[in-house]
């Protein structure tokens, strides 16, 4: 039986506001459950300070639940928007919309589970820091819901503009595309911006007197955590505001997608290897105070050198998405290209992570002996993340391979 | 819904071209820009040894910048501190804006935070130069090994992009459901509170992530 169009961009939507809310719900919660866990080790440990435990525990869960509650306003959106006359890529692209949305929210969710619950943990510790570590937490898991939020930039712009200058073929790939690439390059930096909020959180507690420095460091340290969710944006936005209506539909369609799925999952493994450099930093830094200008100098660098496997996947984007191509129905036109972007995307996965962690031992040394060692440490460092990257550089050599040998 | 889309213009030929503007985000920049010389004049007019209103407040912000621009920095440059807390309340009264009805922060549009993103980067390459002279600032290029070269290159341009599009994302991502969940609830009890969350408090700190990572870049490059 033959749908109609309009009957076609109903279902999308209702896809959507299914992907939204069902992806959106899985960080928040997780996030939430570590708190609350958190604040019961945190009233079994001081059961005197039960009362602010418990009401900080909720603060910072609602915090945390944002990127929850912006999934559920997308799929209520969704679900219940008018799609008359709706051209058939506005199915695409509420499909997209939703994808976006939901995946963005996964990391921002569980991200900001980590500040509440070391802000427990901390009051129960030490309670006369009870104020600073509130305020401190409210910061920090309000920084690490900004991945969720490109998220729902992209979800809201694929939601209502209009889509009908684009044609169908290869502009649904563009639009679906798009929201592949901002939602799965949140997820690494979600969960990464959270970490440095949890270790300064907890740190403060430890080192009252040195709040003002550990926050800078943890907003530092998240800020960065969140570049590679910036490059996601960056190529969604690139998907859905350049022309494709003069490009030959088939392999066009292949390379858009792929240019999402390359940045969008080599995001995710940068975005949590900056996180774990960012969090030693911040801990490092409320242990001893006078090494946070070494310690941030170390963060930095070590952060640039864990995020180049997503510049590399943001390369092979630009590739795709810029260099154009012969139409052609062969199967080899479209699955190089569609693979290229695979094969960067997941190659940049693990070094991301492995450098991230490389720098943050590194930075956790050198928090320890700031003085002595911390040029030796920052070479080692150098060299230890060239080597893990080597397998990125595979990824990205395969992926070359594929776009202009075969 | 439409305001999501729609861009005020004004449009200007000359010799030829046809030049756009965006209205809103130039008065808006504009109303901030006022704000702050008229703020300027005030805390400045008398300077005595006992403040008056207005200079107290203008010395509690030199006074919360001049710590964390003096620890970031070495004796030579902290004759950046000025430009710091004007990026800083610049930004900052931007963001401000849009809890007032009928205004709306010129950082929504991302021609502002990318301009204040190319700002930084130009003045911290030229403070990179300057303090380290232009052989020590092209050898940072080819660490760890030279055909690192490109990589190295596409990481700092990487760097305006990140700041301006974290400015802009976040502003516009608060504008966006300020605007939606108040149109959903029909403009009930919710919007004030959210208003209180994505304009004041997300606001502050974007506009403080966005200094501190402009006064980090320099910090870096001088090192």
């Amino acid at each position: 039986m033959p749908f109609s169009t309009e009957t076609w961009v109903q279902a999308a939507a209702f896809l959507g506001a299914g992907f939204s809310v069902g992806f959106g719900a899985i960080g928040a919660a997780l996030g939430e459950g570590y708190a609350a866990g958190n604040a019961s080790r945190a009233i079994g440990k001081n059961p005197a300070m039960s009362g602010p435990i418990l009401k900080n525990m909720l603060i910072g869960q609602a915090v945390a639940e944002s990127a929850g509650i912006f999934a559920l306003v997308i799929a209520m959106l969704l679900a219940f928007m008018s799609t008359e006359g709706a051209p058939m890529i506005e199915a695409w692209a509420l499909l997209g919309s939703g994808l976006a949305m939901g995946l963005s929210a996964i990391g921002s969710g569980a991200g900001g589970g980590f500040p509440a619950a070391e802000a427990c943990m901390g009051i129960a510790d030490n309670p006369s820091t009870q104020g600073a570590l509130t305020t401190n937490m409210l910061i920090g898991s309000a920084v690490s819901q900004t991945p969720a939020i490109f998220g729902m930039v992209v979800a809201f712009m694929l939601m209502f503009i209009d889509w009908s200058s684009q044609p169908l073929w290869p502009g649904w790939a563009a639009v679906l595309g798009a929201g592949l690439a901002v939602g799965l390059a949140a997820i690494g930096s979600g969960v990464g911006s959270g970490m440095p909020a949890g270790s300064a959180t907890a740190g403060m507690a430890r080192q009252p007197a040195a709040a003002t420095t550990i926050r800078t460091n943890m907003l530092i340290g998240s800020a960065v955590s969140q570049t590679p969710a910036i490059f996601g944006m960056v190529v969604a936005f690139m998907l859905m505001f350049v022309d494709w209506s003069n490009s030959p539909p088939w392999p066009t369609w292949a390379a858009l997608l792929g240019a999402g799925l390359s940045t969008g999952l080599s995001a995710i493994g940068p975005g949590i290897g900056n996180g774990f450099t960012a969090q030693e930093a911040s801990a490092g830094i409320a242990r001893v105070p006078e090494a946070s200008g070494p310690v941030t100098t170390t963060m930095l660098i070590g952060q640039t050198v864990a995020q180049s496997t997503v510049i590399y996947g943001f390369l092979v984007s630009l590739i795709l998405l810029f260099i154009p191509r012969e139409a052609s129905e062969s199967m080899v036109a479209w699955v190089a290209p569609l693979s290229a972007g695979i094969c960067m995307g997941f190659g940049g996965i693990g070094p991301g992570v492995g450098e991230g962690l490389a720098a943050a031992y590194t930075v956790n040394r050198i928090a320890r002996d700031y003085e002595g060692v911390s040029v030796l440490l920052t070479r080692v460092m150098l060299v230890g993340q060239a080597v893990s990257e080597s397998t990125g550089i595979y990824s990205l050599i395969v992926a070359l391979l594929l776009l202009f040998v075969i | 819904m439409n305001e999501l889309t729609n861009v005020p213009h004004w449009y200007l030929s000359l010799g030829g071209m046809r030049l756009e503007f965006n209205s809103e985000t130039l008065i808006m920049s504009w109303i901030v820009m006022g704000v702050l010389v008229v703020f300027g004049f005030l805390a400045t007019r008398k300077l005595s040894f006992l403040p008056g209103s207005w200079q107290s407040l203008g010395e509690v912000m030199v006074n919360a910048f001049q710590g964390l621009v003096s620890d970031a920095l070495d004796e030579r440059n902290r004759h950046y501190f000025p430009l710091i807390l004007t990026v800083f309340l610049f930004i900052w009264l931007s963001n401000m804006l849009g809890v007032i009805p009928g205004l709306s922060e010129p950082t929504k549009d991302l021609n502002t935070p990318l301009a204040y993103g190319l700002l930084g980067f130009v003045i911290s390459h030229y403070a990179g130069i300057k303090a380290k002279g232009i052989k020590a600032y092209l050898s940072e290029y080819v660490q760890p090994m030279f055909f690192m070269a490109p990589l190295n290159i596409i990481g700092e341009l990487s760097k305006v992009v990140s700041i301006s599009f974290r400015l802009y994302g976040n502003i516009m991502g608060g504008s966006i459901i300020i605007l939606v969940v108040s149109d959903l609830v029909y403009g009930l009890v919710l919007p004030p509170a959210l208003n209180a969350f994505f304009g004041l408090f997300v606001g502050t700190i974007q506009a403080f992530v966005f200094t501190m990572l402009t006064l980090v870049y320099i910090s870096v490059q001088t090192k």
